[in-house]
């Protein structure tokens, strides 16, 4: 609905929703544009685009994206169809699928992983 | 045939040279058409109905924001019952800065300035809000303090920090958002939470952090207290269902309008 014409800041501008840290969203949060999560989601997260979950973020939820940098604590399973991206900053307690991922020294991670060829998780976000 | 609905206001006596000049202008620029002046005996949706039953070629309404409002509900009212979207197009003469905000979105100058913009005749065509059963063009507040927010059924918002709810067709305030142009036809409404800390809604501020951004097609918005703030002009006690109308209005705007 709404379009920047700033070129500078390429996350911010581009996200179709913010959540900003004081808010907290309940329930089954999906979306197709980009998502920035400053705040609380619980429930489940699914967007076609990248998702962004900032340092102070909490998340209970299970979470699917195209492309995904985390920050913030999870608490669930993620699904990263591409590029996840793990800061150091990140708690997550929860398995992970991806077809690839980075890990930033000192986030804490506790579950398994699977690295995947992206074309399933794909596929079922599209179907979703 | 043009058709110019002067709100009831315009009567008082400090307004006279200001319609005076007006007319002149509108003489001038050769749109001259019917007067129709509102008072006590005839109410606007009468008017503007019977008005685009004739077919009329423009209907063009002289005051400010709370006029142009009930302008634009009776014309959903009138494209609802024709399922269909009225192609007459609504202009906008503003008078007096009492009110009138909303005349710089649209990019029309006010009183014999605006004539010109009548004259060029651009036409937008634009989604419209619908809150209840009342339809606005700009934006619908309520302050965050007990405010619950559900949108799409999907899930819910909660809101932990005092500010200001902003649901918006067209974003009138372009000092918060400073590089971010509304979209007026995307079949889509924004959410935008603001908190008090807040300065801003603008995404290149420092503080874009602290502010929220949803978009949505059905929203249901309750608070005990307060109301919503439909187009700055008229208050919907809660609950009220927010979602985007289908019902389009074809307006005259400025070259100089917000989106």
């Amino acid at each position: 609905m709404f379009k920047s014409n700033d070129q500078t800041s390429h996350n911010i501008k581009e996200a179709e929703t913010i959540i900003g840290p004081s808010i907290k969203v309940k329930g089954n949060f999906h979306g197709e544009g980009n998502i920035i999560i400053e705040g609380q989601v619980e429930g489940s997260v699914k967007t076609s685009s990248y998702l962004l979950i900032g340092d102070k973020a909490k998340i209970e939820a299970k979470i699917e994206a195209k492309n995904a940098k985390i920050g913030g604590e999870v608490i669930g399973n993620i699904k990263i169809d591409g590029f996840l991206e793990i800061k150091s900053s990140a708690k997550i307690l929860g398995n992970i699928e991806a077809k690839e991922l980075s890990i930033e020294k000192g986030a804490k991670f506790d579950g398994s992983c699977q690295m995947t060829s992206g074309q399933t998780s794909k596929n079922e976000v599209a179907k979703e | 045939m043009h058709v110019y609905i002067y709100d009831s206001y315009l009567a008082q006596k400090k307004y006279e040279s200001i319609i005076a000049k007006i007319e002149t202008r509108i003489t001038d620029l050769g749109l001259g058409g019917k007067i129709v002046r509102l008072g006590v005996m005839n109410s606007i949706y009468n008017t503007i109905e019977e008005e685009l039953k004739k077919n009329a070629k423009t209907i063009v309404v002289v005051g400010n924001i709370k006029i142009l409002n009930q302008a634009i509900n009776a014309f959903a009212c009138f494209s609802r019952s024709k399922q269909n979207t009225c192609k007459t197009p609504l202009g906008f003469i503003p008078v007096g800065k009492k009110d009138n905000k909303i005349a710089k979105i649209l990019g029309v100058p006010s009183e014999e300035e605006a004539c010109n913009v009548l004259s060029a005749r651009r036409i937008e065509t634009v989604d419209l809000g619908l809150a209840n059963q009342e339809y606005f063009l700009t934006e619908a507040r309520i302050p965050t303090e007990k405010t619950n927010v559900e949108i799409d059924t999907d899930y819910s918002i909660e809101i932990t920090e005092k500010g200001e709810i902003v649901i918006a067709n067209i974003l009138s305030d372009l000092n918060t958002s400073p590089g971010i142009k509304s979209k007026i036809n995307d079949g889509v409404l924004e959410l935008f939470i603001k908190p008090k800390s807040s300065n801003a809604f603008s995404r290149k501020n420092k503080k874009i952090k602290n502010n929220s951004v949803f978009s949505f097609k059905k929203l249901k918005i309750s608070n005990p207290e307060k109301g919503v703030v439909l187009d700055d002009s008229i208050t919907l006690p809660t609950p009220v269902l927010v979602s985007i109308a289908e019902e389009k209005l074809n307006l005259i705007v400025g070259k100089a309008r917000f989106f």
